[in-house]
């Protein structure tokens, strides 16, 4: 166990370092020179223009050449620096992300969690009561085919367009500033509703799905008929095949992050949501390196640290892994 | 067996999920709660009957509190918080005294101006000509934005009694220093004195204890947020004594909608009483609740023009007789009912704002002015040498290459996008080939400041005291290498040049009038930019809650309708003054 | 291996797979979206960017989908942008599917030091946003076409493929059949291509189909926020346009609806087809 923490720590320490490394350089690569685009947005009279070019390039550390811009890097990440805001100046990055972060964290967190568990108990339901696999079956292939933003487009429109019942646009009402009051509270929850439902529907109807179709896979396996064969009670056979089908189930909660991340973007941006998927938008439109560094970045970290939850958790649910990476082929 | 499976599936997935709340929790109470200054109003809500909610300016977090900072201080921080020494009404082409009770030249190059007695900064203290002459000292440091005061002439601010004086040791560009008289905004000496060149340049200065100002209003809530700021009323202001001014609104609500799209849906819904956005399709919801300047086309006031911008160092753009026929060949009448839905207008050939009228010469126009005429276009190309010699419908260059030119504008900016498409159809009934191309923003300034580029559509220049703003925007040099905000086509006519400059240094209408008109006829004839149309001070108002909107139907009610930066100064605090509540 | 058995499972197969209601309808929708972006552009007169006259109009007998605030057909736009967006799924999918064999299969059929190499490869690229890579390079070219994007969709979605390819080549390896064809002498590539692959043909065209779908989502959504190809059409810059447009809020519903439908028809149509596949492919899973 330990040599198998111990390895998964390696794997995803040098991932790590590769992909920060990436994360650096990508930004850089897009053209157009941030100093110049703030400078433009500023309407400076031409006299100055001069004089700010020079301030804003070495405020940002963009006088150095690149390696040693890649170093000053690495050294700032180490004391938790990322740097300062183009878009923003003189704010940091750090800030910014932390302003935005929990408002993505509340739309994705209770959005991949409740439609993993809903999704993969109705898909197990499904698949063994048929008159509710017809509904389920063809709703959740419609759910995890839709795309994020047109969900999001037409729950806005019918309950924000049409029917006016709940708030599309902003995190809270205009009337009141964030803090722990039950006002305020109650408020977010009302503008919380869509954009979570629209992340939240698509998830169920994708989990319900592969686990109909993974518990069917499983019924028909041959351990299923042996018991079956032996006279078990079916709900047994069932209980056997759930574990067996979570499995695969779990791996792919891994994978999923990367689509449900994209889908939390789009969503932020029809509702108007003031999370890290408008930052990001932004920071492009601005050409924000150093955002959208810190971006990458933070989302890389969460990446890695959820993919790493999630080994360990399969680890602890099935022994089979344990036993197998302790003895190599 | 079972049940220590079953166990070590729950605390799988419970790791799982303590994980995730630990997350959330630990970041969203170092988020939400902490990072937002402690707001001086309530939590609960505002009551609506005296809360005015304004949007379309903002378009980042409420963080600067930077008076000098026009392009990027929170809303409304200059104009309600922060004042000049004189508004100035365009509509009108009036000054009026504001921290300052007169202001004229004493002599060719000396400027007095008389500071109001009696008016009390936020703290207390009260407001001398000490602190003008500090505000504008900070235009020393070389990267203020107003740093050009100091390198073109003025030598020295003095003060005595009241009165502040400007001496320059050269005649004065008095078209600029009239700018500079409504749009710096006076800052208290005895707080500022303790910043770092820095700061008061590019800092945020985001302490709301030390945004001392003589405005009528103060902060409310939402420093740092990312939804919205609240401005308070404050008592006190001098204004009220003296132009009778007291704003209704107990607390302005400025509002950062990501998109126009969220801002229709709030304004409609009576969430928001004023949108300054560019809303599309607004035309078709003015009626009893939704009002605009004008109750009819063109609906809004011209705020500046947009302009089709040729690089003049590229074949055929250099040839002048290529830019007539390019000028005829655009049907912006078209652009102005498919593309806007007439809330915008045609720009006279000119290009400068209606607000200007008196300085355009009519005779000019006459003579040398452009008007849409394919057939003419199609004449001119001919005349000049422009042949279509293999049948495809578009001409050729003169030495029989073909001739294809790229019109860009930013990608996401979809009236303009648009606009490009028609102007691209347009000009293909007289033979011309455009290719319509929507690089990024950031792109875009970059090949345009270094001449990369055949076509640009650009409106920078905003309405504001003189068209020397435009003429300099046209024809300033020297040329550089990146040209970062003014003279993108690269005209190089040193002729026209020392007139504007000239321009700058003339101050009554006569003398200014003189100048332009020479300028438009070499403007006319040479035609270095091609004016379209007139972009809209963009204003949609909701008449729910409050009403007395600016409207041209009314004399008192002639103001601009907007809360954008630089434009309380000109008519958005008598705007916000005019309001009445709604019921 | 003779061929008569062969033909039989053929025969079976098609017999099956006929009768398989999900499959049967799952590629209906898919074709009926098929035939609709081939032939539909021959049934509108306006293109799908020219602006006419009617400005704003709900769908009618002259225009069947209705007209864009600005005049344009809705139906010419969707049907050009169901055009779009098959060319994406199919090149971007196509060219994931290329890579994520070439890794799964090379790092499955060699082990090791190589296998090693290419799964961190595969983590590292399956770890970086792929949506954040993805607008960055996007908004890094100037022209952007169809292609383009679809290329940008291959290179970063092959990482899931990759690790479903190589775990399958892993299981197959150890299969005698191998054995003898190493044994035989022939060359890795000849194996792979000869042996490994084939009893994975199905595993693989199911593959190909969800990654054909998934491209399709990527470059809608590429599309929907401003980073698709600028002067045409498809099904995401449909919706953006509406966006930008305030459809939502002035009504123009026609606008939005039939792009996402659209979508819904394809991607959903396809995730059916490849479900039905599966029960055709494995005689378990068939509910006789």
């Amino acid at each position: 166990m330990r040599t198998y923490v111990a390895r998964k720590l390696l794997t995803y320490a040098l991932t790590f370092f590769v992909a920060v490394t990436i994360d650096w350089a990508i930004p850089r690569f897009m053209p157009g020179d941030p100093v110049q685009g703030l400078i433009s947005r500023m309407q400076a009279q031409p006299g100055s223009a001069h004089a700010l070019t020079g301030y804003y390039t070495k405020a940002f550390g963009l006088d150095v050449p690149a390696w040693k811009q890649y170093l000053n890097f690495w050294a700032a990440l180490v004391h938790g620096d990322l740097g300062v805001s183009v878009w923003q100046y003189p704010r940091p990055v750090t800030d910014l992300i932390v302003e935005a972060a929990p408002y993505t964290l509340a739309l994705l967190i209770p959005a991949i969690l409740l439609s993993f568990f809903a999704g993969n108990k109705v898909g197990a339901m499904a698949a063994r009561r048929k008159v509710l696999d017809n509904t389920v079956l063809p709703l959740g292939y419609v759910l995890t085919a839709t795309p994020y933003m047109w969900l999001a487009l037409v729950l806005a429109y019918v309950f924000g367009s049409v029917t006016r019942v709940l708030p599309i646009s902003g995190a809270y009402s205009y009337s009141l500033q964030p803090g722990w009051t039950l006002d305020f509270a109650l408020s977010f929850m009302r503008y919380w509703i869509l954009p979570f439902a629209s992340l939240f529907l698509v998830g169920f109807g994708g989990w319900a799905i592969g686990m109909r179709n993974m518990i069917i896979y499983e019924l028909e396996a041959d351990y299923a008929h042996y018991l079956e064969a032996l006279g078990a009670p079916r709900r047994l056979i069932r209980r056997y095949a759930y574990r067996n089908a979570l499995l695969p189930q779990i791996t792919g909660l891994a994978l999923a992050l990367g689509a449900v991340l994209a889908g939390a973007l789009v969503t932020e941006v029809v509702f108007n949501y003031p999370g890290v998927g408008s930052l990001v938008l932004t920071a492009i439109q601005n050409r924000d390196y150093f955002l959208l560094q810190g971006i990458f970045l933070c989302i890389i970290v969460g990446v890695l640290i959820a993919n790493f939850i999630v080994d360990i958790a399969y680890v602890l649910i099935d022994p089979r892994t344990r036993i197998g990476m302790q003895g190599h082929q | 067996m079972f049940t220590s499976r079953k166990r070590r599936v729950a605390v799988g997935l419970s790791v799982l999920a303590v994980a995730a709340v630990a997350v959330v929790a630990s970041v969203g109470v170092g988020g939400a709660a902490a990072r937002t200054a402690k707001p001086a109003t309530a939590a609960a809500g505002l009551p609506r009957d005296t809360t005015l909610y304004t949007t379309g300016t903002q378009w980042g977090t409420y963080s600067d509190l930077n008076p000098f900072k026009t392009w990027d201080y929170v809303t409304g921080l200059v104009g309600l918080v922060y004042e000049p020494m004189f508004n100035y009404n365009p509509l009108k082409d009036k000054y009026t005294p504001w921290l300052a009770t007169k202001g004229s030249w004493i002599q060719k190059n000396v400027y007095r101006a008389t500071i109001r007695t009696g008016v009390t900064w936020s703290d207390g203290k009260p407001l001398t000509p000490a602190d003008v002459k500090f505000t504008f000292e900070t235009g020393k440091i070389a990267t203020a934005t107003f740093h050009q005061l100091w390198t073109s002439g003025l030598k020295s601010i003095t003060t005595k009694g009241n009165d502040v004086t400007f001496t320059f040791s050269t005649t004065p560009n008095y078209q600029e220093f009239n700018g500079y008289l409504y749009n710096i905004a006076i800052v208290p000496q005895h707080v500022w004195k303790r910043y770092t060149p820095d700061q008061i340049t590019s800092g945020n200065l985001a302490s709301t204890k030390q945004m001392v100002g003589t405005g009528p209003y103060t902060y409310g809530s939402g420093l740092n947020s990312k939804q919205s700021f609240t401005w308070k009323k404050r008592s006190g202001w001098w204004a009220t004594g003296v132009y009778g001014l007291n704003p209704k609104p107990q607390y302005i609500v400025d509002i950062f909608n990501g998109s126009n799209n969220a801002s229709l849906a709030n304004l409609l819904a009576g969430n928001i009483d004023l949108s300054n956005n560019f809303v599309p399709g607004i035309n078709t919801k003015v009626g009893s609740k939704i009002t605009t300047y004008y109750p009819s086309a063109p609906y809004m006031l011209s705020g500046n023009t947009a302009w089709l911008v040729p690089n003049l160092t590229r074949a055929p753009l250099s040839d002048v007789q290529f830019r007539h026929a390019l000028a005829a060949s655009i049907d912006v009448n078209k652009i102005v009912e498919a593309d806007y839905g007439h809330i915008v207008s045609p720009a006279n050939p000119t290009g400068l704002l209606p607000v200007w009228k008196k300085y355009i010469d009519n005779s000019m126009v006459q003579k040398y002015g452009f008007t849409f005429d394919v057939s003419k276009a199609k004449s001119i190309l001919a005349a000049a040498g422009y042949k279509d010699t293999n049948g495809d419908g578009y001409v050729e260059n003169k030495d029989g290459s073909t001739l294809n030119l790229s019109l860009i504008v930013p990608n996401g900016w979809s009236d303009w996008m648009t606009a490009i498409q028609i102007i691209a159809d347009s000009a293909k009934a007289a033979g011309i080939k455009i290719t319509p191309t929507y690089p990024d923003y950031n792109t875009l300034v970059d090949d345009r400041g270094h001449g990369n580029y055949d076509l640009v559509i650009n409106n920078d220049q905003q309405i504001g005291n003189t068209p020397w703003t435009y003429y300099n925007y046209m024809f300033r040099l020297p040329l550089s290498d990146n040209q970062t905000t003014v003279n993108y086509e690269r005209y190089n006519n040193p002729a026209a040049w020392a007139l504007t400059q000239q321009l700058d240094k003339v101050n009554t209408v006569p003398a200014m009038q003189k100048i332009t008109s020479q300028l438009q006829s070499i403007f006319l004839q040479d035609l270095p930019l091609i004016p379209l149309w007139y972009n809209g001070v963009w204003a949609q108002a909701n008449t729910g809650h409050w009403k007395s909107w600016p409207t041209v139907s009314s004399s008192k009610l002639q103001t601009l309708p907007a809360m954008w930066r630089g434009y309380l100064q000109m008519g958005g605090i008598n705007m916000i003054s005019n309001l009445q509540p709604g019921k | 291996m003779t061929t008569a058995p062969v033909g039989r499972v053929r025969h079976e197969l098609i017999y099956v797979a006929r009768h398989n209601t999900k499959l049967m309808i799952g590629a209906g929708f898919v074709l009926a979206m098929l035939v609709l972006a081939l032939v539909g552009p021959f049934l509108t007169s306006q293109a799908p960017l020219a602006f006419g006259g009617d400005l704003q109009q709900a769908p009618s007998s002259a225009h069947w989908f209705g007209t864009t605030t600005n005049g344009q057909d809705v139906f010419s736009q969707f049907v050009y942008g169901l055009r779009a967006s098959f060319i994406v799924g199919t090149l971007g999918g196509g060219l994931a599917a290329l890579i994520g064999m070439l890794v799964g299969f090379v790092a499955g059929y060699r082990g090791g030091i190589i296998d090693e190499i290419l799964t961190m490869l595969t983590n590292v690229v399956l770890v970086i946003p792929t949506l954040a890579v993805l607008i960055t390079i996007a908004a890094y070219v100037t022209t952007r076409g169809f292609v383009t994007e679809a290329i940008f969709i291959g290179a970063t979605s092959w990482p899931w493929a990759a690790r479903a390819v190589r775990a399958q080549t892993f299981s197959l390896v150890s299969r005698e059949f191998v054995d003898v064809a190493r044994l035989s002498g022939r060359r890795s590539w000849k194996i792979i291509a000869t042996e490994i692959a084939p009893n994975m043909s199905s595993y693989l065209l199911m593959m190909f189909i969800l990654l054909f779908g998934g491209a399709i989502l990527i470059g809608a959504t590429l599309d929907f926020i401003g980073l698709g190809p600028s002067n045409a059409i498809s099904l995401g810059l449909m919706m953006n346009n509406a966006v930008l447009w305030s459809a939502l809020l002035l009504g123009t519903w026609w606008w939005f609806i039939p792009p996402g439908l659209g979508i819904v028809a394809i991607v959903g149509g396809l995730y059916v087809m490849n479900v039905g596949l599966d029960e055709v492919f494995n005689p378990r899973l068939r509910e006789m």
